[in-house]
């Protein structure tokens, strides 16, 4: 593996939900303790197994790893680390003020910005403290800071206001003043991630063009911001052996090859490793020495799935949302889980039911509106670029509050204008335009706001709302988040894999949801091996893999779900959406 | 010399850029506050999101927030007394509670106070 050779002390994974950072961080490190280094293992993942797979409890501190010589580690909750900073806040005012005010105060830092920022105050101290890790050769992390908390940290405008006079001042990083580090140690931690003799980035990706676009970015980001050390690895290849008899194998294989073939050529010039797909679980130390290096020959083959249970499918899901006639459904979840693609099948069914259907979406690859526009009567379909919304929103903001500023604060609003609440903002103030058609007929979205920025919204929205209500007693205000709350009107659909990552992060944006009274219509798993017919020992063993995962969505999670197979095609085009759909008229 | 305090509601970021849309209110008022020290008003302000204490401390704001709750922000104390709620103060308000001349201390602004004049 390119990316273990004369590796720095600090290594970092990085990659959204489910590609396999943490997996392939814990055999990173132990295949260099292995090698006689000595190693800590420092996981943030939320679904963290490191404890798991080393058969100890760990918890943060840091605790020795007896089965593998030379090897630590740590795990850190970010959201506990979060909750902590809470705590700190709302801690003495509780019982002082009312409840909802407090409750109110709450919500402002309970935001995926604090969540990362505490997360990173946690990090700071294993990269700066010489001390604490001074007797470590490599410290490997499964997860790595964003460009957005790095460029905050950096800009010397946000350290003059809140975080070193106390006082308040415009940034997101003003609910974090309770950060109770120096500025020293921050900037020493920034120092380090950017010094490429120490630090090495490592991007980790799936072989499918959503993912690669979406790692493209991150490496640019981050490579702007210093961290110019950086590796790509490709992770669960399907390897071409395995594809011989399984039709869809053997689509999944084409789909990966040309994902790569056609991969961003920033990706394409750096150092690369593949990982192969292998036929046995990642689970147990046996399992992760042979991840990197030999072909886990020995290992027993995990069992074969027996027939899966008879799941829903989406048409079952749509019957019972054409009965409504209309209103407002939404699909939620991660990038990459196939939103748009639903969103589409489920627009298409509707609109081949005579019902009319807006179909609304954010894809920025536009392909949509191109092969549906004008294909079904009863269907219509616009696009929301995200880009272009934020951008003009950026705009709008940085002329009329940005006028009067001086240079640092202007830096400090421009960087506080790229996070990502911005960006959902932006978008859902142009999706809130279309929200209103809800009434006459269906409106299916392929995105919509977290609960917290729906939270946040209304509660700036609220003195808006009482001068209207002042204004013209009597008169009907609506609000988007009291239009979602009500689920006659609204379907929240929450899209997912079968997978653990994927499964646990959409279960807490369903818990972000409720936080805002939003309770979720059902859930999706897409892209389910186990729903399609898969003949390969290694797809069957994904399938298998997949059943723990679908039964807790049924059993824990939704209140209705449905399944929706890996397609052997892209579901593109009408007949393919149908086809996604499933159901046969 | 008075002392005025202002107490925000919470907001994410005192820009408003994580609300629906940025609050006017807010550039003017961080404009009229900025001119109003500048002539040696003693002002201070507080965010609900990031001082809860100072509101849990002070018995004239505690009292307010019980009756009219968050929404009713934000709320100005003159020496200890509430002076407004409910909105921003404009520039007049604050010369008056400051006694600053607002005629002598810039004669041409003195028909318009702030941006929204004219």
């Amino acid at each position: 593996m390119n990316f273990l050779q004369q590796a720095p002390r600090f290594l970092f994974f990085t990659g959204k939900g489910g590609v396999g950072k943490t997996s392939v961080a814990c055999a990173s490190a132990v295949h260099l303790a292995d090698s006689g280094s000595k190693v800590l293992l420092v996981s943030t993942d939320p679904a963290s197994n490191v404890g798991q797979v080393f058969g100890l409890d760990i918890g943060n501190r840091i605790a020795a790893v007896p089965a593998v010589s030379g090897l630590s580690a740590l795990e850190i909750d970010p959201q506990a680390a979060a909750q902590a900073y809470r705590d700190r806040i709302v801690g003495p005012v509780k019982g002082l003020l009312p409840d909802n005010v407090v409750k109110g105060i709450e919500e402002q830092l309970s935001g995926a910005c604090t969540t990362e920022i505490a997360a990173f105050d946690q990090f700071t101290g294993l990269l700066t403290d010489a001390e604490l890790v001074a007797g470590y050769d490599h410290i490997v992390f499964d997860t790595a800071p964003t460009g957005h908390t790095i460029r905050l940290l950096q800009l010397p405008g946000a350290w003059s206001g809140f975080l070193e006079a106390g006082k308040g001042d415009a940034s997101c990083l003003g609910p974090l003043a309770g950060l109770d580090k120096q500025r020293a140690q921050y900037k020493a931690a920034v120092d380090a991630l950017a010094d490429s003799t120490r630090t090495r980035l490592i991007l980790v990706a799936r072989a499918q063009q959503s993912t690669l676009r979406e790692v493209a970015r991150t490496h640019r980001e981050l490579a702007e911001i210093g961290l110019r050390n950086q590796y790509l690895l490709i992770n669960a290849i399907l390897p071409a052996e395995q594809v011989a008899d399984d039709p869809l194998a053997m689509a999944i294989h084409q789909r990966e090859q040309t994902a790569l073939a056609n991969m961003p050529d920033v990706l394409a010039a750096l150092p690369r490793d593949t990982v192969m797909l292998r036929p046995f679980n990642m689970v147990g130390l046996a399992a992760l020495r042979h991840l990197l290096t030999g072909d886990g020959a020995g290992l027993a083959p995990a069992a074969q799935p027996c027939r899966p249970d008879a799941h829903p499918g989406l048409a079952e899901l749509v019957e019972e949302i054409a009965q409504a006639g209309h209103g407002l459904i939404m699909l939620m979840g991660k990038g990459g889980v196939g939103k748009t693609t639903l969103a589409a099948a489920i627009a298409v069914d509707l609109a081949r039911r005579g019902l009319p259907v807006h179909l609304t979406t954010s894809d920025p690859a536009a392909h949509l509106q191109e092969t549906l526009a004008g294909a079904l009567e009863q269907l219509t379909v616009s696009r929301i670029d995200p880009a272009e919304a934020t951008e003009r929103y950026r705009q709008q903001v940085l002329a009329t509050k940005g006028a009067r500023l001086d240079a640092q604060g202007r830096a400090l609003l421009e960087e506080d204008l790229r996070s990502p609440c911005t960006e959902e903002i932006a978008v859902f103030q142009a999706f809130s335009r279309i929200i209103r058609e809800a009434g006459r007929q269906f409106v299916v979205m392929d995105t919509a706001p977290t609960g917290h920025t729906l939270l946040l919204l209304d509660a700036t929205g609220a003195y808006h709302r009482e001068v209207a209500r002042q204004m013209q007693p009597g008169i009907h205000y609506l609000t988007p988040m009291m239009q979602l709350q009500d689920s006659r009107q609204t379907k929240v659909l929450i899209a997912t894999v079968a997978e653990t990552t994927p499964v646990l992060e959409a279960a807490n944006l369903q818990q972000d949801l409720r936080r805002a009274g939003i309770e979720p219509w059902a859930w999706i798993i897409n892209n389910s091996i186990s729903a399609a017919h898969a003949t390969s020992p290694l797809l069957r063993q994904r399938a298998s893999n997949e059943l723990v995962e679908i039964a807790a969505v049924a059993k824990r999670h939704a209140p209705r779900y449905a399944v929706v197979p890996l397609l052997q095609d892209e579901p593109v085009g009408i007949a393919r959406l149908q086809q996604l759909v499933g159901s046969d008229h | 010399m008075s002392s005025i305090q202002i107490f925000d509601p919470s907001l994410c970021c005192s820009s408003g850029v994580c609300g629906v849309d940025v609050d006017q209110q807010l550039v003017d008022v961080a404009a009229e506050i900025a001119w109003a020290q500048q002539s040696g008003a003693a002002i201070e302000r507080f965010n609900l999101a990031q001082q809860p204490l100072a509101f849990a401390e002070n018995p004239v704001v505690k009292a307010f927030l019980e009756r009219s709750g968050a929404e009713g922000l934000p709320l100005v104390l003159v020496d200890g007394e509430i002076a407004l709620t409910g909105r921003y103060p404009n520039r007049n308000e604050l010369a008056r509670w400051a006694a600053l001349d607002t005629a002598t201390d810039k004669p041409e602004a003195a028909c318009c106070s702030g941006s929204r004049c004219c």
